[in-house]
């Protein structure tokens, strides 16, 4: 960790079970601030069981998870108020309601009118084909169109830390490559912390700072992106490219 | 012509105290997915409460109604926390959900008939008082009916659709754990939402005491709500109110015209017939099996 920022998320130790079944197993990871983090993992490897365990959307059976030094809260309401934000897999809109209704619920907690006119307009001009489509049902949108409200809701909450579970999921590559554009733009921009989960091994490691290797709820590997690419075990595994 | 009229209103009457039953019915049951089988008892709180509020303490109805409502509110929210908030945590199959709702149910309205006993209660007399409308009569209590349910759930159609705690509420009835996500604190959307239902449960509890009597097992009638909400559409909201005014209306004119004896008769077997041609109720969405 770079000297004198203090901590910023930190995974130690988690174990998290459903109704008996382990699905994590003592895992630890950190996230600095201003870095883009990222995990990736062979289906039901616990990737998303991971996020939603640090967006309180799960309760873990044991281990720590903190946050700028103290310790995360257990609700996922109040961990998007710490400035944690979870998008979740496979986007989850509100499909009865419009694009501007989803928006304006990513900013629930933000008591500051203005302040969420102002977030409005930042994801607007981010997306703009969300403020073109702004009155439709969220349903309706393709899939890109999805995610990119997936992400501009999320960032309503004006998270300190975006975790992204799989945002390139069944999009096409082109629409692909924007999502990932902007997600390294505003990590670049405006040092949004990202945590990123992906099935898409070769995106994930090139985009970003440091990653890990999650198999079978357990941490195998842990290295800077462009390490991890040229990895051998990452290389057959995860890349489809023989050693 | 005179007794149609007459009739009709009686008819809207009536359907409009349905009306709210039913509201608040469909409003838990799109939020949570389960019938809460408590709503009887909150109708009989509301009932004692304006009695009591005017016959021991001699308060104007409209204060009656609002100290009511505030009562029904406070019970309504007390069976969400203590009933049903630990089995939703624990993610209980909704059958538990519904055993919990009947216990809750039959605690209160037997505490209900213990401390104020069985008795058939008349309402004061504010309620024999009548207008006259181009000939028609129509009983006062029957347009403080009237206009009691639609300035409320006009205002709660306003709530809903207006505000941000009403769009937190949509989004928790769409996706719990995404709202969660969004910052909307689940619990307190419950407490809300509990608070209105028990509100217009106060409502209808006290036109209906007033327009029969008063007594511990009056929620009996919320089985009409049910027949009502699931006529225009179970958890539609416009669906509730439509299917209430719906059968009001039949079941009045059944009476009158051809006897009150088929009343009921008529009331099951138009849920009957709406099922068989619409599934769905007359506005309602698809929807799966649910308690
Ligand atoms: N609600 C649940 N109940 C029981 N088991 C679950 C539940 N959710 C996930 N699991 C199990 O936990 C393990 C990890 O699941 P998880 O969804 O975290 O995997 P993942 O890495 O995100 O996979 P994918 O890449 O397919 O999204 C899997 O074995 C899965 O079957
Ligand atoms: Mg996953």
């Amino acid at each position: 960790m770079s000297e004198g920022e203090g901590e910023f998320l930190k995974v130690s130790g988690l174990d998290v079970a459903y109704g008996g079944i382990r699905a994590l197993h003592s895992v630890s990871l950190r996230v600095d601030r201003r870095e883009i983090v990222a995990v990736i993992g062979a289906n039901g490897a616990g990737k998303s069981t991971l996020l939603k365990a640090i967006a309180g959307v799960l309760r873990p059976e044991s281990g720590e998870l903190s946050f700028e030094g103290s310790s995360l809260p257990r609700q996922s309401y109040q961990a998007v108020r710490r400035g944690v934000t979870l998008v979740p897999e496979g986007r989850r809109i509100f499909a009865s309601l419009s694009v501007q209704e989803n928006l304006a619920l990513g900013a629930y907690a933000c008591p500051d009118r203005s302040a969420v006119r102002a977030a409005l307009e930042r994801v607007y001009g981010l997306f703009p084909v969300l403020a073109a489509r702004k009155g439709q049902q969220g349903g309706t949108l393709s899939g890109g169109e999805q995610q990119m409200l997936a992400i501009g809701r999320a960032l309503m909450s004006g998270p300190r830390i975006l975790l992204l579970d799989e945002p390139s999921l069944g999009l096409a590559p082109l629409i692909v490559d924007l999502l990932f554009d902007t997600i390294a733009a505003l990590n670049d921009e405006s040092g949004l912390a990202i945590l990123l989960v992906e099935q898409n091994a070769t995106m994930a490691l090139e985009l970003c700072d440091r990653a890990y290797v999650l198999e079978s709820g357990a941490m195998r590997l842990e290295g800077k992106g462009e390490e991890l690419l040229a990895d051998p075990r990452v290389r057959e595994s995860y890349l489809g490219v023989g050693a | 012509m005179i007794l149609f009229m007459q009739q009709l209103v009686n008819g809207l009457s009536i359907g409009a105290v349905y009306a709210l039953l039913a509201v608040g019915y469909a409003l838990v049951y799109s939020v949570y997915n389960f019938t809460n089988w408590a709503f009887d008892a909150f109708m009989v709180v509301g009932a004692f409460a304006a009695y009591y509020c005017i016959t021991l303490f001699g308060l104007p109805l409209p204060v009656a109604i609002g100290l009511a409502m505030l009562v029904t509110a406070g019970v309504a929210v007390s069976v969400e926390v203590g009933a049903y908030r630990p089995l939703r945590v624990r993610q209980a199959p909704r059958l538990f959900m519904m055993i919990s709702a009947m216990g809750a149910s039959m605690a209160i309205v037997n505490i209900v008939n213990l401390a104020f006993g069985g008795s058939f209660r008349k309402f004061p007399e504010i309620s024999s008082a009548s207008v006259e409308l181009g000939g028609v009569y129509i009983g006062r209590m029957d347009l403080f009916a009237i206009v009691f349910s639609f300035v409320s759930l006009s205002a709660l159609w306003l709530l809903l659709g207006k505000t941000r705690i009403g769009l937190g509420i949509r989004a928790s009835a769409i996706d719990t754990v995404t709202a969660g996500l969004m910052g909307i604190n689940n619990n307190s959307v419950a407490i809300i939402v509990f608070g209105v239902s028990g509100v217009l449960s106060a409502i209808a509890g006290v036109f209906f005491g007033a327009k029969y009597a008063v007594y511990p097992y009056l929620g009996l009638v919320t089985t009409k709500a049910m027949i009502a909400s699931i006529i225009g559409g179970i958890g539609s909201l416009p669906g509730a109110v439509v299917g209430s005014l719906l059968l009001g209306v039949i079941e009045t004119f059944v009476s009158a015209y051809i006897s009150s004896v088929y009343r009921d008769l008529i009331s099951f077997t138009i849920l009957v017939l709406v099922l068989l041609f619409f599934p769905n109720g007359i506005m309602g969405a698809k929807t799966v099996d649910k308690l």
